[in-house]
Formats: structure tokens, C-alpha cells, sequence
């Protein structure tokens, strides 16, 4: 177990920059899941740390000591692959004994330590199978135990749920995240899926084309987004972004026609975007601003989503599961003032 | 056409399969099976190709199993496969595993590797039965001459008669199974060995535990396919000892070029039969026996 720190980490591909100076710190035994749209540069940062690529430029430590020009081996790492990389030719205790290859320990060790991990994962009876005689969440546990039986200071997953159906995929997310608290590693886990980020992480980092959008417990990207990305991208369906600009008086003047006090005098001219998510939308706040008709609605049981019209385009909203209103009926929603957020139309920055 | 509407999707489906195969079925059975059959046929009779058939049983076999120099053939062909097939292998194996970590002109190199497979037979055979001359024409033997080493006598030689047709065999062929090796080495994931790389096991334990092992359906084609290929040896066997076919004292007559002779120069059609049957036979053994002992353990 270890501390791990990036020290602004820059990765280039010939000419191409794509990692354009991460920093960051990973405590000890803290669950950090990387999130972006493909592309960010996410699992490039997991290679850097994990040392299949090599750095361009900045350091990464591990537990205090300076990794780069480290092979994978001497980092004191394991890797969990998107596509398990577990070997079809070998059996599980082969596959999870591979990783063990390379140490020196007696080989009755090296079985019991093997022994010990498949009775964690609960797959003591499958040691002698193949991989194809396997489901698909049975081997990702073989790849989890792969990289639990050198039990190394940093875990590292890459994608690894993404080739699982949804329901497994809820499952092992929830087994990963209990197999955490049980042996309490550090882990850094790569996903595009935002509810996979905000169910497993202690802290997520958000990424895009290479840099690194905000840091924060789930809580935190969820309720006070560092920017309109983060806030579209963190939480389904994504949040309303309604054009305005602040008036003299420091309100909020949005082009759907809404005006809204926000006491921002002095920022007065500026033009703003107004966030707001779909279930802090409501036809019994105290101040409408946004009105239309219902264009679509979509049934989620508990829940219903409305999809509403208007002048400046289409936002969605989230109505009560039993008694939604019609199709084509006319609503007036507005939202709690601690319930707003705020941008810089320009920077896409929140405000104050 | 209402015989037709009125069928089952599934009798349908087998009544379009059938027409489609109707082909090369009938291609098979002209072309394939007839002639075989009537091989096997021949093989107990006596027949100089025009006149009479007549039938004679075992005399053939008994014959051949009597006949030195069927003998002496017989282990020629399996010398050219217990020679040339693992040596093509590993050599093969060798250029695709280095050449598919190579970058720089790979392209180029891979055709150069492929060059020879696209060549003719014939063509290869004569240019390398050039290189084998004796001083002042041969290159190999001008060669060694400018160092002062003594005359190497290649093709003349029972001893270094074969080998020194393998050679070009194996080069010939090599071609093929490169291409086919670096199609299996793609198709291993790549992390499969980033993996093995966080693992921290060695480079030979890489490749043997998790290339070679992977590459198994690659290596049962290439064996098969190069066995067929070594026990079927003839046109550069034929082409590098034109005037003295087979070598000194036979020393590097195969199977196929017996029959040919038999049948073509000694006109003696039923023997050449039994021959071919032999062949078939001893290629048969060998397929499925590598088929079965490479299959999955």
C-alpha cells in the first residue's frame, strides 16, 4: 500500500500532446476512479502509471519514490485489463499463479497465497477450469485475482466492467467496491461510465482532452460542478444549460424569458449560462423562468422524464412516476436558488 | 414452382445448398474421386498405358516391398520431412516473431521474405543449381575459393546431394509460413503482454508459456501444410538433377519422382499406381497423426 502522486504529467505521441500536466495526489488505500468521454486521456494515465508507455515529461512517485524510468515490474503494481487478459490455454490457478512467476517465495507459499485469494473471490472450486468454461463476470474475478495474489501497493483497472451486461456490471461494481474496503489498497479505476465513477469513488477525477476538469468526492462534481463540463457530464439525464446574461441589478436575465434575483450587481452585463438539473426542476417553485409545452415524456416508474419545449430549444425535467402531465400540456418550471448553478458563458467556469 | 412454395424454410434451405454444392460435387467426382478410385484400381494391374489392363493382384506391392530402391526413396521422403518441416518451422517462426517487432521497413522485408514463394519452382531450382557449380561458374563455390577453402561438391555428392536441395525447398517455402506465422502473432492481444509485462516474467517465459501456446492453431496449419508439402517434393528435386534424376545413386530421388519415372519413363503404370497409393497412404498416416497429436492436449 502507497501513496502515489502525478507531478504535472505530460504524455506526446510524436507531435501530439495528450496529457497536458496532470497533478495529482492518490492517499493511501483511497479508491480514485479516472472519468471521461474517450479520448481524455484517462487510460493513457493509467498506462504512464502502470509504465506500458513512457513518460514525456513530469514524474510519478510511488509510496515517495520516483517510478519513471521503472519497468511495470519494480512498480509494485498490478493491472486489472479491459478485456481481462487472462490466458485461455491456462487453468485459474495457473492464470492466477502467473503473476507469482517471477517470485522467489518457496512454491507452497506461492499455492497458499493462491488458495487464499480464490477463497476471497469465492471461486475456490473453479481453480481447475479454463477460462472459456467460465461466465464473464467469473473471469473478471480471475483477472481481479491475478492482481490481487502479488498483493501490490496500487491497483490498477482499466475499464474493466465495459465487456460485462448491465446487470453484472451493477454486481461486480458493487463486489469491487466491498473487496476495497475489506483489503483496503489503493485503487485507481478508469471508466467512462459516470455511475460507475460516482457509485465506487472515494474522490473522481474528471478528465478532458487531456487535462484534468475537477477532483472531488462524489458529492462534490455532483453538487458544485467546477464547469459546464463536469456538470453535463456527471449525473443522467444531464443537466439544463439555459442561456442569460446578469442585469444591472445583478439578476439573472435568461432568454427563455425567466428572471431570476441572484444578487451578482457586480458582474452586471455578463453573459452567463444557467445549469440546472433535470430533478430540481419543478412546476411548485416559488419563481418560474422556464415555460413550454411537453413534447415527449418517458415513463421510468418511479419516475417520469419530460422532455419540454420552448423557445430556446428543448430541457428536460423530472415529473412525479403516477400522475405525469399530458403530452402537449403547457408547464411553468422553476427551481430552488441554492439549486442553480451559474457559468461563465465563455469560460464555461461556474461562479461565484 | 408450387412444389417449391410449398416446402418447409428448412427444405428449402437444403434444396438451395444442394444446388450450390452440386459443383464442385461433380467437380470432385471427375476430378478427384474417379481418378483415385481408379489409381487404387490400377495399382493390381499390369499396364503399360496403351495396351491391355490385366490383372495381376498383389504382384505390384510385392514387388515394390522387394525393390532397394523404393526403400532407398521411401527414406529419402521422410528425410525431406523430418528435416525440412521443423527446420522450416523454426526458422520461420524466428523471422515473424522478429520481424513483427520490427518497424523500420517492415513492409519491404516482408516482401522480400515473400518474394521466393511467388517465384517459380523451376526458375528457383535452376538458379540455385547455378550457385552449386563447381569453381569458376557455381557462386558458393567461387565464394568459399576466394578465402582458399576447398571445393564443396554439392549436387554431385550422395551425401550433400539432398541437403543441398532441401535447401532451396525450405527457402522456397518459407515465405508462406512467415506471412501465416505473423498473421497468428496479430492475432494475439496485446494485452496478453502488457499483462505478462506487469507480471514481471521473463522474455522466454512469454514466449513460451503465452506466444507459443497461443499460436498452436497457427503452428498445426503450418505443420500439416509443409508435411504435405516436404512427402510431395518434386519439381526442384526434378529441376536441379535434370540429366541425372534423383541424384548419385538415387541419393535424393522422393517418392513423386519415382512414380513419375515409373510411369512416364518406364511406362509401367500399374506399379507407378501402387506407388502412388503408398504415398497416399503414408500421407494420410501423417496428417491425421499431427492433426491428432497437436490437437488440443
Amino acid at each position: 500500500m502507497a501513496d502515489l502522486a502525478l507531478r504535472d504529467l505530460v504524455k506526446t505521441y510524436d507531435k501530439t500532446e495528450v496529457l497536458h500536466g496532470i497533478n495529482l495526489d492518490v492517499h493511501d488505500g483511497e479508491f480514485v476512479v479516472f472519468v471521461g468521454p474517450s479520448g481524455c486521456g484517462k487510460s493513457t494515465t493509467l498506462r504512464l502509471i502502470a509504465g506500458l508507455e513512457e513518460v514525456s515529461s513530469g514524474t510519478i512517485e510511488i509510496g515517495g519514490t520516483v517510478v519513471n524510468n521503472m519497468e511495470p515490474k519494480h512498480r509494485d503494481i498490478a493491472m486489472v485489463f479491459q478485456n481481462y487478459a487472462i490466458y485461455p490455454h491456462m487453468t485459474v490457478r495457473k492464470n492466477i499463479g502467473f503473476g507469482l512467476r517471477s517470485s522467489s517465495a518457496p512454491k507452497i507459499q506461492k499455492e497458499a497465497r493462491i488458495d487464499e485469494v480464490a477463497q476471497l473471490l469465492g471461486m475456490t472450486d473453479l481453480l481447475n477450469r479454463k477460462p472459456d468454461q467460465l461466465s464473464g463476470g467469473q473471469r473478471q474475478r480471475v483477472a481481479i485475482g491475478r492482481a490481487m495474489v502479488r498483493d501490490p501497493a496500487v491497483f490498477l483497472f482499466d475499464e474493466p466492467l465495459s465487456n460485462l451486461d448491465a446487470q453484472l456490471r451493477t454486481q461486480m461494481r458493487l463486489e469491487i467496491k466491498k473487496l476495497h474496503q475489506r483489503v483496503g489498497s489503493t485503487i485507481i479505476f478508469v471508466t467512462h461510465d459516470q455511475v460507475e465513477a460516482m457509485t465506487m469513488a472515494d474522490r473522481i477525477v474528471i478528465m478532458k482532452d487531456g487535462y484534468i476538469q475537477q477532483v472531488g468526492t462524489p458529492s462534490e462534481v455532483y453538487h458544485t460542478p467546477a464547469n459546464t463540463f463536469v456538470a453535463q457530464f456527471i449525473g443522467a439525464p444531464a443537466m439544463n444549460m439555459i442561456p442569460g446574461e446578469i442585469t444591472n441589478n445583478g439578476s439573472i436575465q435568461l432568454e427563455t424569458g425567466g428572471l431570476i434575483d441572484a444578487g451578482l450587481a457586480a458582474r452586471s452585463g455578463q453573459k452567463i449560462t444557467l445549469g440546472v438539473r433535470p430533478e430540481d426542476l419543478s412546476e411548485h417553485a416559488p419563481a418560474s423562468f422556464l415555460e413550454g409545452s411537453i413534447a415527449v415524456r418517458e415513463p421510468l416508474g418511479h419516475e417520469t422524464l419530460i422532455y419540454v419545449n420552448t423557445s430556446v430549444g428543448e430541457f428536460v425535467a423530472k415529473a412525479d412516476g403516477r400522475h405525469p402531465p399530458d403530452v402537449g400540456a403547457t408547464v411553468r418550471l422553476g427551481a430552488l436558488q441554492e439549486n442553480l448553478h451559474i457559468f461563465d458563458a465563455e469560460t464555461g467556469s461556474t461562479l461565484a | 414452382m408450387n412444389v417449391y412454395r410449398n416446402l418447409t424454410i428448412k427444405q428449402k434451405q437444403i434444396v438451395w445448398a444442394w444446388s450450390f454444392l452440386a459443383i464442385p460435387v461433380l467437380f470432385y467426382t471427375v476430378i478427384r474421386f474417379y481418378p483415385t478410385g481408379n489409381a487404387i484400381l490400377i495399382s493390381f494391374q499390369d499396364w503399360n498405358l496403351l495396351g491391355k489392363r490385366t490383372w495381376t493382384g498383389l504382384d505390384n506391392y510385392e514387388k515394390l516391398f522387394a525393390d532397394p530402391a523404393f526403400w532407398k526413396v521411401f527414406k529419402n521422403t521422410f528425410v525431406y520431412l523430418l528435416i525440412g518441416t521443423p527446420l522450416s518451422l523454426i526458422v520461420s517462426f524466428f523471422i515473424a516473431y522478429n520481424l513483427d517487432k520490427t518497424r523500420f521497413m517492415h513492409g519491404f522485408l516482408r516482401m522480400l521474405y515473400f518474394l521466393p514463394f511467388m517465384t517459380s519452382a523451376v526458375a528457383m531450382a535452376w538458379v540455385w543449381r547455378w550457385f552449386y557449380q563447381p569453381v569458376p561458374i557455381g557462386l558458393f563455390n567461387n565464394f568459399l575459393s576466394t578465402f582458399g577453402i576447398p571445393q564443396i561438391n554439392f549436387l554431385n555428392s550422395t551425401t550433400n546431394a539432398l541437403p543441398s536441395i532441401l535447401a532451396p525447398a525450405i527457402w522456397a517455402g518459407l515465405g508462406f509460413q512467415i506471412i501465416i506465422f505473423m498473421a497468428g502473432l496479430r492475432a494475439i492481444p496485446q494485452s496478453y503482454y502488457e499483462a505478462a509485462r506487469i507480471d514481471g516474467v521473463s522474455t522466454w517465459t512469454v514466449l513460451w508459456e503465452i506466444t507459443i501456446p497461443l499460436l498452436k492453431p497457427t503452428i498445426v496449419f503450418i505443420v500439416v501444410f509443409s508435411s504435405i508439402g516436404f512427402l510431395r517434393i518434386f519439381d526442384h528435386v526434378f529441376n536441379m538433377t535434370t540429366g541425372n534424376p534423383g541424384g548419385p545413386l538415387n541419393s535424393t530421388k522422393p517418392l513423386v519422382l519415382m512414380i513419375y519415372e515409373t510411369a512416364f519413363s518406364s511406362f509401367d503404370m500399374g506399379y507407378a499406381a501402387a506407388q502412388t497409393v503408398i504415398l497416399f497412404l503414408v500421407l494420410l498416416v501423417v496428417s491425421l497423426l499431427q492433426l491428432r497429436i497437436l490437437r488440443d492436449r
